[in-house]
């Protein structure tokens, strides 16, 4: 009997012992976890609705999984390069809010239900000592004059809750719809501005076109021009910035771009071009290296 | 001429609404006779029904002088979508939720309960009858004319438009989240119906029952249709919206549990998960219908927020006014033992309301971070991971303890536990030492093979017992089993699920393991207000090759990307083939080939879970047949434990 019982007691110990081995074994890192996707998983992708950026598929998820691999193979710890995150774009970006401040109530709130119902739990299993007197509360007589009474009022009641649904919605119907959703162009905007600080022109472009889609603006769509010049795609450059002339033909960023893009389209008509810049707008930041240009 | 007909029968469904209330009163405080108020009752529910043929009607005519049909109609919409599009939008949708309401509500009224019990909890349903009837037809009238009145429609969305789940998924998740009332309504009724008032855990059960399984078959629905038409291969991703129907699931679950256990019949727990599932519904209608949070599936932004706030307050206020009185019988005095059906419902119940408060704070905190610090913040699925789930895993655990603990005695309930133990261990670490799945997949793994194994052993002790008893044990079973399968499902996929997204020409191919599709050709199409492309694929996988077709369309008039994955499903592993996008001049094409293992397995868990909901709720309605003889004054509550 008792060598049963040891040989029983070995092998739950063993099995025990081989569980946790396992369990170790799991929780120690993967060997082929992707550095990239561990961080792009705790960032938010702007654009999208409750979408990582490691899952999503907008442009802008994929920049920033660019961005993540590039400062990793850099040698950046995850640590810096979610701040480097959160400092461009705020806490907004990280999936999980940090810990402080009303982020604190999302482990206080639980704490507190597990405390309360766990302390409910516990005085209900509780014998309880001391009887409480039946209450004579129950069963209040049927027909008097107080429960008339309580009819009215509570006839009352229905029309006011009718009455103040109906004042409510007549209030609604001007107000305005409230709750805009986050602007994913402007994070948009400003991930293209990196880009182009980076000298990824091509990048740049693409989400300048992204935010194009969204919100037709001839700021962003000279910017584009630009990027668009500045990777090397002159004729591309110039149909978009045409279409800005089109709408406002003396725009001087747009005769700008116009003319330093046809420096390689149509090498012709760049001067004149970029005289009418330097006529329209005689104080650009620009406008001396333009003088050198033509002068040269 | 139809929008003058709905808009009617929306006035005489708010005026025969309003007058319930005030009948049904009528016959618990003054005695009077039901007849009034059942006739009102129905024909409220006559008022819904005729609200949504009428709607249902000029959807189907094309009746683009309707403001609802002008917005979400569309002559290019196949038969089906346009039945289902009543409820794709915001105000039709309110008139699907009138009809399940009414619905219950004339179900109810057709039933004989104690008398007084019976009437308030009627006048209870009326008040929220009455107020989502008021919405509908003062704040969010879909008849609304449109001058002058549009030739064709944009058609309803076109997310909801590609998949028939959704045909189902929200009627059931309706007939979930309002069969909830009764409860609700029998909570706060029982305190006022006197002696009556004890009877209420007998009478509510069935219902619960009904409306927690077309909730959990509305929930596992949603999730398929996540699954099979997002194309991101996820089927749960804590969006706001889904989080919305999981509070009142785990708070109904509650309920069902504490009901059942004899020595909490007269603590409070009942009446306060009871009031809680539905204030959470509320809650959850507030949060979907207000715009007040960006989801896949939440409603445009619309103005009924205030409005539903207002009644979620004004519930609250009345449930904790009525429901949190003091109870007038003190608890039944005596010891329980540790390891008993009490404490585990107890535990099971302080877990699941743990798990609720983690996913209301999560849901709630993005709305109230950014008026209040004018940040804006997000709650990701990493909070939950690290909250909920553990949390979950040792509910599941729960369930596995549950089949020992109907023993007598702790001694003999711990043997009982010996070979689950067992069994979940050797699982644990068989998994842990041949692969990686990380700590919680693994945990939920053994806790799964644990709970499986005891609820086996305890199939063997089923078969030998009576019939009537048989049943109830089966059908919590059954739902125990579902539970562990649909933990196996979420473990794996999540732990295994592999995927592999590149760029490639024809010809080329991308691998996932031992599967892998080779690009055969990209195909464009036009027409019927969408622009398609198509890749064909050669799939190759488990020694077969086969063709496959991911989709990719734009909807120009919503100017909406849908991809339409393709999926082969298995019950070991699913397939799953995304478009994700092609190159202008159709050379290239992105796609996203994933491999996730034991989807199927979640699926059946769900099939079972509702399954045992639906015989536990045959048998609880046997059993009111039974005890109750017709027009009988209500039987002493000693002679109607339910409680098997």
């Amino acid at each position: 009997m008792s060598w049963r019982r040891l040989l029983g007691a070995l092998v739950v110990a063993a099995l025990v012992a081989a569980a946790v081995a396992g369990l170790l074994r799991s929780s120690a890192p993967a060997r082929d976890a992707d550095p990239v996707r561990t961080v792009t998983q705790g960032l938010r992708c702007p654009a999208c609705q409750g979408e990582s950026v490691a899952d999503s598929q907008s442009p802008i998820a994929a920049a920033m999984r660019e961005a993540v691999a590039e400062q990793l193979a850099q040698g950046r710890s995850p640590a810096e390069i979610r701040r480097w995150f959160v400092e461009r774009y705020g806490d907004d970006v990280l999936a999980d809010p940090p810990a402080r401040g009303l982020s604190l109530l999302l482990w206080a709130v639980p704490a507190l239900a597990l405390l309360g119902a766990g302390a409910a739990a516990v005085r209900t299993l509780r014998p309880s000592r001391h009887r409480r007197p039946v209450a004579a509360a129950a069963g209040r007589a049927r027909g008097g004059t107080a429960a008339q009474r309580v009819w009215w009022v509570s006839c009352a009641g229905v029309m006011v809750l009718v009455a103040a649904v109906a004042l409510a919605a007549d209030r609604l119907d001007d107000a305005q719809p409230q709750g805009r959703p986050a602007d994913p162009v402007a994070v948009t905007l400003q991930l293209a501005r990196d880009l182009e600080r980076d000298q990824r022109y091509d990048a740049a472009a693409e989400l300048y076109r992204e935010a194009l889609r969204d919100r037709p603006d001839d700021g962003v769509q000279l910017r584009l021009a630009f990027a668009l010049l500045r990777a090397g795609d002159a004729a591309g450059a110039e149909r978009t910035v045409r279409e800005v002339l089109a709408r406002s033909p003396d725009s001087p960023d747009g005769l700008l771009v116009l003319g330093l893009a046809q420096r390689s389209t149509r090498p012709g008509d760049a001067p004149e071009t970029l005289r009418r810049f330097l006529a329209v707008a005689p104080r650009h930041p620009a406008a001396p290296e333009i003088r050198r240009l033509l002068g040269a | 001429m139809l929008g003058d007909l709905g808009t009617a029968s929306l006035t005489a469904g708010l005026i025969s609404a309003s007058l319930t209330v005030p009948l049904w009163l009528r016959v618990a405080l003054l005695g009077r006779s039901a007849r009034q108020a059942r006739v009102a009752t129905g024909v409220t529910l006559l008022a819904a029904a005729l609200a949504c043929a009428v709607l249902e009607t000029a959807l189907l005519r094309h009746d683009f002088s309707v403001r609802f049909v002008a917005e979400n109609g569309g002559r290019h919409v196949s038969g089906y979508d346009t039945v289902t599009s009543l409820w794709s939008a915001l105000d039709g949708s309110l008139l699907l939720w009138l009809l399940v309401l009414c619905g219950y509500a004339a179900l109810l009224a057709r039933r004989r309960h104690p008398p007084r019990l019976h009437a308030y909890a009627m006048a209870v349903v009326g008040v929220v009858t009455t107020f989502f009837f008021a919405l509908s037809a003062l704040a969010a009238n879909p008849f609304r004319s449109v001058h002058p009145a549009p030739v064709d429609g944009p058609g309803p969305n076109p997310l909801l438009q590609q998949h028939p789940a959704m045909g189902v998924h929200p009627p059931l998740l309706y007939l979930g989240y309002l069969g909830l009332v009764v409860p609700f309504a029998l909570a706060l009724a029982a305190p006022l119906a006197g002696p009556e008032g004890r009877d209420w855990l007998r009478i509510a059960r069935p219902w619960t029952l009904a409306a927690w399984s077309a909730l959990t078959a509305g929930i596992a629905m949603g999730a398929w249709w996540s699954y099979a038409v997002l194309g991101w291969g996820g089927y749960w991703a804590w969006d706001p919206v889904e989080n919305a129907s999981l509070m009142p699931w785990l708070t109904a679950t509650a309920f069902l549990h504490t009901m059942l256990s004899g020595a909490l019949r007269r603590a409070r727990w009942n009446s306060v998960l009871a009031c809680a599932s539905f204030l959470l519904v509320l809650l959850g209608t507030f949060l979907t219908r207000s715009g007040a949070v960006a989801s896949v599936h939440a409603f445009t932004e619309s103005p009924l927020g205030p409005l539903l706030l207002g009644l979620v307050l004004l519930a609250v206020l009345a449930s904790t006014l009525l429901a949190g009185r003091r109870d007038p019988l003190p608890p039944a005095p005596g010891r329980t033992p540790l390891l008993s059906r009490a404490t585990a419902v107890l535990v099971n119940g302080v877990l699941l309301v743990t798990i609720a408060a983690v996913v209301l704070i999560g849901t709630v905190l993005p709305l109230l971070t950014e008026p209040l610090t004018g940040a804006r913040s997000s709650v990701g699925p990493g909070y939950y991971h690290r909250t909920a789930v553990p949390l979950a895993i040792v509910v599941l655990l729960l369930a596995g303890v549950a089949p020992a603990v109907r023993r007598a005695g702790d001694r003999a309930a711990a043997r009982q536990l010996v070979l689950p133990a067992v069994a979940g261990s050797v699982t644990a670490a068989a998994v842990g030492l041949l692969s990686r799945p990380g700590v919680p997949a693994l945990v939920a793994f053994g806790a799964a093979a644990f709970t499986l194994t005891g609820l086996a052993g305890q199939l063997g002790s089923l078969l030998r017992r009576r019939r009537g008893a048989r049943t109830v044990r089966l059908a919590a079973l059954l739902a125990h089993a579902g539970l562990a399968l649909v933990a196996l499902g979420v473990a794996g996929s999540s732990a295994y699920g592999r995927a592999q997204e590149r760029t490639v020409r024809t010809g080329e191919v991308v691998r996932v393991s031992d599967v892998s599709v080779r690009l055969l050709a990209v195909e464009r199409s036009a027409g019927n207000g969408r622009m398609a492309v198509q890749a064909r694929l050669a799939l190759t996988g488990d020694g077969a090759e086969h063709s496959v077709a991911p989709r990719l369309w734009y909807d120009t008039a919503r100017d909406t990307a849908v991809t339409v994955p393709w999926i082969a499903t298995g019950l070991r592993r699913d397939t799953y083939v995304t478009l994700l996008s092609v190159a202008a001049d159709g050379s290239t094409a992105t796609v996203r080939l994933a491999v996730n293992p034991l989807v199927g397995v979640l699926w059946c868990g769900a099939a079972l879970i509702v399954g045992g909901g639906l015989l536990g709720f045959a048998t609880s309605v046997r059993r009111i047949r039974r005890r109750t003889p017709p027009s009988a004054p209500a039987a002493p509550p000693a002679a109607v434990q339910v409680t098997a």
